[in-house]
C-alpha cells in the first residue's frame, strides 16, 4: 500500500493529465451525475485545481517521508566507520562515496526545508477548503466542526495542526542556524540547535498519527458515483470541495486502468449503505523508525563505549601553540586517518570536541596520541587544566602526579577520508599548518612497517607560516627518512616543507634536522609546476593519484 | 558559550523571517483571500525587514563573511546611525511589525519566525552587543619586490653610471639614449 501510494501521490506533481489522473478526477465527477453529465475540460480544470491542495500536499509529504529517513544515515558514523574500514564490504568506490557523506546529509536537509514549504503552503489551502466547503454529507471526512471555521483555529487545535507549527518553528530554528556563516563564527549555536532534531522527530511521529487522511473501507457496498435512493442531492454544495477526501483505495486490488464501469456507463449501481471511512495507517512511521532505531542504537553504543575514561600518559608542549596528549585505554583500536572526539567534564560539561589521532595505538604500543592546537576557548581552558598540574614542560610523569590529570573520555574513533591513502600507489598529501595531523598518523604506521601496505611512494607537502611549527613533527618526518633510508627505499617519501610567510631571520629548523631543512623552501607551493612534475614521474602508476588535503 | 554573538544568528533569522511574510502575503493577495490587505501589508513589512537585515553586521572578532552586494545597502544602513545601531530598537521593531500578519493564515508563520528573531535580537541587546557596519579596506597597491624596493630607478636602462647621474642634478625624468631611438609609429 505504500508504494503505490506514494508512487501515486507523486505522480500528481508530474503531469497531470496522465491517463490515471483523468480516471481519478472522473470518478470524483461521477458522483453527482445529475451536474456534471458531459465530461467537459472545464469542469476537468476546475476540479484539477481545488484537488492541488491535496496533490502536492500528499507528493511533498512522500518526499518528506524519504529525506527525514535519509538526512540519518551520514550521522550514524560507526557505521560508516565500520564501512570504510571493511575492504570486502565496501568497494573502493562506495568508500569514497562516503567521503561525501557530510553533503548528502546537508542535502536531504536542504530538501526537506523546500518541501516542507511545499507541503505547508498546500496544507493550509486544505484547511482552507476544510472550512469554505464544509458539508453535512461527509461528517468523517472533514476536520473542521462547522461551516466557515477559522481555519487558523483549525490549525492550532487539532493533533496534525499543533505540530506542524511546532515542527516548522524547530524547522525554522535549525535552518537559521546551519548556514555556512554560522557555523563558521558561532559553532556552538549550530551546535545546540541541530540537536533538536529529536523535537523534530518526536513531533514527527505525533504528526502523522492524526489520523487526518481517510481512505473509504465499504466500496463493495458504497462505490462511487453510486445512487441512493433515499437521500436527495443538495444542489448548492460544490462538488470539488466534498472530495477532500482521498482517492479511493482499493484495498486488494491495484487502481484499475478502465475508466468503464464508473464513467460511460450510465447505468449506475445503487448503493446499500453509508460510506464509511477510516484512516490511513501512518506510513511515515514505517519510512522514520529504521533509520532512527539505527541512530539510536549507535548513539547507545557510543555512550556505553565511551563510559570509561582515558589514562593520559604524558602532555607535551610544542612552539606554536600546540599541546600534545598521549593516552591509554584497553581495547581501543584505530586505524591511521581516523579521528576521536574528546570530552573532559572540568573544562565544559556539555560541549566536545574532535580531534585527528596522529598516533595510533599497535599491538607492540597501546599509547596513542593526539596534537591539539590552542585557538578558541575550550582549547585553552583544556591547557590551563592540563599544564597547571606542572610548571614546566615534562616528557613522562611519574605515577602519583597522574592522578591529578583531569577526567577525560573518547569516543570513537571515526573514519575520514584519510584513511585511504594507504591504499594506493601513489600518494599525494598537502597538508598545511596544524591539518598536518591525520598524515602524522599515517607517517607513524609507516616508521612501524612500511612494506604491507599498497602504497609505493609518497609525496608529503606541508606548509606551514610559522617556521617553528615544523617541529611538531619534525622528529618523526628525519626517522622515518632514516629509516627508509637505511632499509634501500630511499624514494619512498619525498617530503617538501613550504614556509609561506618569513620574517627573513631563521631559515632553519633546527641544526640537527638537516635532511629537512635542505627540504624546505620559502613561499607558497607552484601546484602547477609540482602536479606535473608527480604526473609525470609516476606515469606508470594506475589513474587513481590520491590526492588529500 | 561564553563567545557566541547571538546578533548574527538573530540577523539570518529576521532575513528568513522576511522572506517567509513575503511569499505568504504574495500567496493571499493573488488568490484574493478574505482579510488580503494584511497580506499586502506583509509583503511591504517582508520587503523592509529583509533591506534592513541584509548587510551583516562586523563580528567583534575575526572577519565577518560579507552577503554578496550588501556594500551599497550598508551605505544607507549606516546613515541613521543609532537607530539601526541598537539593538533593543531592532527587537521591539520586529516584534512590532510581526504582529498584524498574524491575522492572516498564510502569514502567520511569518509571525511566528519573526517573533523568534526578535526575542534572539532582544538577548543579543542584553549581553551588549551592537551592529557596525562591514568598512571596505582602502586598496593597498601591491608592492613590487616584496617591499624590499625603496626606491626604484627613475629612468629605464640603460642608465649611466651613478657619478655621471650625480653630476647633472638637472635632469630628471628625461633620458639621453646613446643610440639615436627610431620610433615607428603603429
Amino acid at each position: 500500500m505504500g508504494v503505490t501510494e506514494a508512487q501515486r501521490a507523486q505522480g500528481h506533481t508530474g503531469n497531470l493529465w496522465q491517463s490515471r489522473e483523468l480516471i481519478w478526477v472522473s470518478q470524483v465527477l461521477a458522483k453527482h451525475p445529475t451536474h456534471w453529465t458531459i465530461l467537459s475540460p472545464y469542469n476537468l480544470t476546475l476540479a484539477v485545481f481545488v484537488q492541488l491542495g491535496l496533490c502536492i500536499s500528499r507528493a511533498s509529504a512522500s518526499v518528506l517521508n524519504l529525506n527525514c529517513s535519509l538526512v540519518l544515515l551520514p550521522m550514524c558514523r560507526i557505521l560508516l566507520a565500520f564501512l570504510r574500514g571493511s575492504q570486502k564490504v565496501a568497494s573502493r568506490k562506495t568508500r569514497r562515496l562516503l567521503d561525501k557523506s557530510k553533503t548528502f546529509h546537508v542535502t536531504c536537509g536542504v530538501t526537506i526545508c523546500v518541501f516542507s514549504v511545499l507541503h505547508v503552503a498546500a496544507h493550509l489551502v486544505n484547511v482552507l477548503n476544510f472550512s469554505v466547503n464544509y458539508t453535512e454529507e461527509f461528517l468523517a471526512l472533514n476536520a473542521a466542526n462547522y461551516r466557515g471555521e477559522d481555519p487558523r483555529k483549525l490549525l492550532f487545535t487539532t493533533i496534525p495542526g499543533l505540530t506542524g507549527v511546532l515542527m516548522v518553528l524547530v524547522l525554522f530554528l535549525m535552518c537559521t542556524a546551519s548556514t555556512y556563516a554560522i557555523r563558521l563564527s558561532n559553532y556552538d549555536i549550530f551546535w545546540y540547535t541541530h540537536n533538536l532534531f529529536f523535537v523534530f522527530y518526536v513531533l514527527l511521529l505525533v504528526h502523522v498519527s492524526g489520523g487526518v487522511l481517510k481512505y473509504q473501507t465499504n466500496l463493495e457496498e458504497h462505490p462511487p458515483g453510486c445512487f441512493h435512493p433515499n437521500t436527495t442531492l443538495q444542489e448548492d454544495i460544490p462538488v470539488p470541495g466534498i472530495f477532500e477526501e482521498p482517492f479511493p483505495e482499493y484495498a486488494p486490488e491495484p487502481f484499475p486502468a478502465e475508466p468503464e464501469p464508473f464513467v460511460q456507463n450510465n447505468v449506475v449501481r445503487i448503493c446499500t449503505e453509508e460510506p464509511k471511512f477510516q484512516s490511513h495507517f501512518p506510513e511515515t512511521w514505517l519510512w522514520i523508525s529504521g533509520p532512527l532505531c539505527l541512530y539510536c542504537a549507535e548513539r547507545l553504543y557510543r555512550y556505553i563505549r565511551s563510559y570509561k575514561p582515558v589514562t593520559i600518559t604524558s602532555v607535551i608542549s610544542h612552539p606554536s601553540n600546540v599541546l600534545e596528549l598521549r593516552m591509554r585505554k584497553e581495547n581501543f583500536k584505530a586505524r591511521p586517518g581516523q579521528y576521536i572526539i574528546l570530552h573532559c567534564p572540568r573544562v565544559s560539561a556539555l560541549e566536545s570536541h574532535p580531534f585527528t589521532l596522529t598516533m595510533c595505538p599497535t599491538d607492540t604500543k597501546a599509547t596513542f596520541g593526539v596534537h591539539l592546537k590552542i585557538v578558541g576557548d575550550w582549547t585553552e581552558r583544556f591547557r590551563d587544566v592540563l599544564l597547571l598540574r606542572s610548571s614546566q614542560d615534562t616528557e613522562i610523569l611519574p605515577n602519583f602526579q597522574q592522578r591529578n590529570y583531569p577526567k577525560l573520555y573518547i569516543d570513537g574513533p571515526f573514519g575520514s577520508p584519510s584513511e585511504e591513502s594507504l591504499n594506493y600507489e601513489v600518494s599525494l598529501c598537502v597538508a598545511g599548518g596544524i591539518g598536518v595531523t591525520p598524515f602524522a598518523s599515517i607517517l607513524n604506521t609507516l616508521l612501524d612497517d612500511w612494506q604491507c601496505y599498497k602504497l609505493r611512494r609518497l609525496y608529503f607537502i606541508w606548509v606551514c607560516r610559522e617556521i617553528q611549527s615544523f617541529r611538531w613533527f619534525a622528529d618523526l618526518l628525519c626517522m622515518l627518512h632514516n629509516k627508509l633510508w637505511q632499509e634501500n627505499r630511499p624514494d619512498y617519501i619525498n617530503i617538501q616543507l613550504y614556509l609561506s610567510q618569513t620574517d627573513g631571520i631563521q631559515k632553519i629548523i633546527g641544526e640537527k634536522y638537516q635532511v629537512l631543512n635542505s627540504r624546505l623552501l620559502i613561499g607558497r607551493p607552484r601546484w602547477k609546476l609540482l602536479f606535473d612534475e608527480i604526473a609525470k614521474c609516476n606515469r606508470q602508476a594506475k589513474n587513481e593519484l590520491n590526492r588529500r588535503n | 558559550m561564553g563567545r557566541i554573538e547571538w546578533a548574527m544568528w538573530a540577523n539570518e533569522q529576521a532575513l528568513a523571517s522576511g522572506l517567509i511574510l513575503v511569499t505568504g502575503g504574495i500567496v493571499a493577495v493573488a488568490a484574493q483571500f478574505k482579510g488580503w490587505p494584511f497580506a499586502a501589508y506583509a509583503i511591504a513589512a517582508g520587503v523592509f525587514i529583509c533591506l534592513l537585515e541584509y548587510p551583516r553586521g562586523k563580528r567583534k572578532k575575526g572577519s565577518t563573511m560579507e552577503r554578496c552586494g550588501q556594500k551599497y545597502l550598508t551605505a544607507v544602513v549606516k546613515v541613521f546611525g543609532p537607530i539601526t545601531r541598537n539593538y533593543y530598537i531592532r527587537a521591539i521593531l520586529h516584534a512590532a511589525l510581526a504582529v498584524p500578519a498574524g491575522f492572516l493564515l498564510s502569514t502567520i508563520l511569518g509571525t511566528a519566525c519573526l517573533g523568534i528573531a526578535s526575542g534572539i535580537y532582544l538577548l543579543a541587546a542584553i549581553r551588549g552587543e551592537e551592529w557596525n557596519p562591514i568598512e571596505q579596506k582602502p586598496q593597498e597597491r601591491p608592492q613590487v619586490g616584496g617591499g624590499t624596493i625603496k626606491q626604484p630607478p627613475t629612468m629605464p636602462p640603460p642608465r649611466p653610471p651613478a657619478e655621471t647621474r650625480k653630476k647633472q642634478p638637472a635632469e630628471e625624468a628625461g633620458q639621453e639614449n646613446p643610440i639615436p631611438v627610431i620610433v615607428e609609429a603603429e
